[in-house]
């Protein structure tokens, strides 16, 4: 079974409540959980297993495009609680898919509130629209235990947003992978930014750069 | 052939409230589903998955709920129950969510799964028991419940096993 990852959980500073929903997390079938704290403008991810991962929330174009074509990032968070006063244009998304960087869409909005659902399912379809559904990834913006669903139903979601069976589930699972094993080579190896679906780095970080010069040499 | 063709939903009703469970009854269930469908596909949706919709098996000591529906529209009842929050049952109202834990085709694959399902809870159960009287009778269900993987009477070990669970864990 593939490894089922929620990588947005809003807590505040109570950690009882954070231990109470990463227990929740566990219960419903989660592996891997990112935690994240609202730091003013950005947003920084901690996990509890892995290293640290890098997203940010954005609401202005010019934001959007920096941000897939040159800001180290691993995950886009696009905010869909609101009519987003823009459109996803095609060049900068494509170059972010290229990049790597993951799209996240949360879903708890529109869970707790009939409006939100509207705004985020819009949204949602305009995006799908335009990346075709690769690196998708979908998690809950919980506060509560209450508000986290069970992956099967995420996966579920994820047809109502517009995407087709498989990449629902690659949506909550592969491409959750994808993202943090993003965030790892992000720190392991500085300057190379690839799409590494399944690296080997973590043993040997000071070697990938130096390697593959020299192989490009001996070619 | 004709036939219809069914899917059959297998959740689990996840609480914070102990009370919450208790209070399933098929009425309300049934009502509840209908609603939130209602609410997210529109008339369009609540009319469509109406028609095959029942609530085949409620436990109310473990939450375990199956729902089954016509194959053509499982899709529109199992992307709206995501959105249920809460369980109103005679003015009191739990908030809850359903968990979706395995879709089936016919009532015996479901069966199958939860047979395994209940079985690795009891296990996990086993680890997180505190005192002696519990950690015995989760011990005693889990003999039971091998010795009867052999013979055929394993619809009764599905039911005794969640109560003996369910007593244990209050």
């Amino acid at each position: 079974m593939a490894v089922f990852a929620d990588l947005d959980l809003r807590v505040g500073s109570d950690l009882k409540a954070l231990r109470g929903l990463v227990e929740n997390a566990a219960h419903l079938g989660y592996s891997v959980v990112a935690i994240n704290h609202v730091v003013e403008f950005k947003e920084k991810k901690q996990e509890i297993e892995k290293p640290v991962a890098v997203s940010e929330l954005f609401t202005t174009l010019p934001i959007v495009q920096v941000s897939c074509t040159h800001l180290d990032v691993d995950l886009v968070c696009i905010t869909v609680t609101e009519k987003l006063p823009f459109y996803f244009k095609r060049p900068p998304i494509n170059v972010a898919i290229d990049r790597g960087v993951g799209f996240e869409l949360v879903y708890s909005p529109a869970i707790k509130d009939s409006t939100m659902r509207r705004y985020t399912i819009s949204n949602a379809l305009n995006l799908m629209q335009v990346c075709k559904g690769k690196n998708i990834i979908i998690s809950s913006a919980a506060e509560r235990p209450l508000e986290i669903r069970g992956p099967y139903d995420v996966a579920n979601l994820g047809l109502l947003f517009g995407l087709s069976e498989n990449d629902a589930k690659a949506a909550v699972s592969t491409n959750c992978r994808a993202a943090i094993l993003h965030g790892e080579t992000r720190k392991t190896a500085f300057g190379i930014i690839a799409t590494v679906k399944k690296p080997r780095s973590s043993e040997g970080d000071s070697d990938p750069p130096p390697a593959c010069k020299k192989s490009k040499c001996e070619d | 052939m004709v036939r219809f063709k069914h899917r059959y939903l297998l959740c689990e009703l996840v609480s914070d409230d102990p009370r919450c469970r208790l209070s399933l009854e098929d009425r309300v269930l049934c009502g509840l589903v209908r609603d939130t469908i209602a609410r997210v596909h529109g008339t369009f949706g609540a009319a469509a998955c109406s028609v095959g919709f029942a609530v085949r098996y409620l436990n109310a000591y473990t939450g375990i709920v199956l729902l089954r529906c016509r194959k053509e529209f499982y899709q529109l009842l199992s992307s709206a129950l995501p959105f249920i929050t809460y369980l109103e049952n005679k003015g009191h109202r739990y908030p809850c969510f359903l968990n979706t834990l395995h879709v089936g085709g016919t009532i015996r694959t479901c069966q199958k799964f939860l047979i395994q399902y209940n079985r690795r809870q009891l296990l996990i159960l086993l680890q997180n028991c505190r005192n002696e009287g519990e950690r015995e009778a989760i011990q005693k269900s889990v003999t039971r419940s091998c010795l009867l993987e052999e013979s055929s009477g394993e619809e009764e070990h599905l039911d005794s096993g969640d109560e003996a669970a369910a007593e244990a864990m209050e």
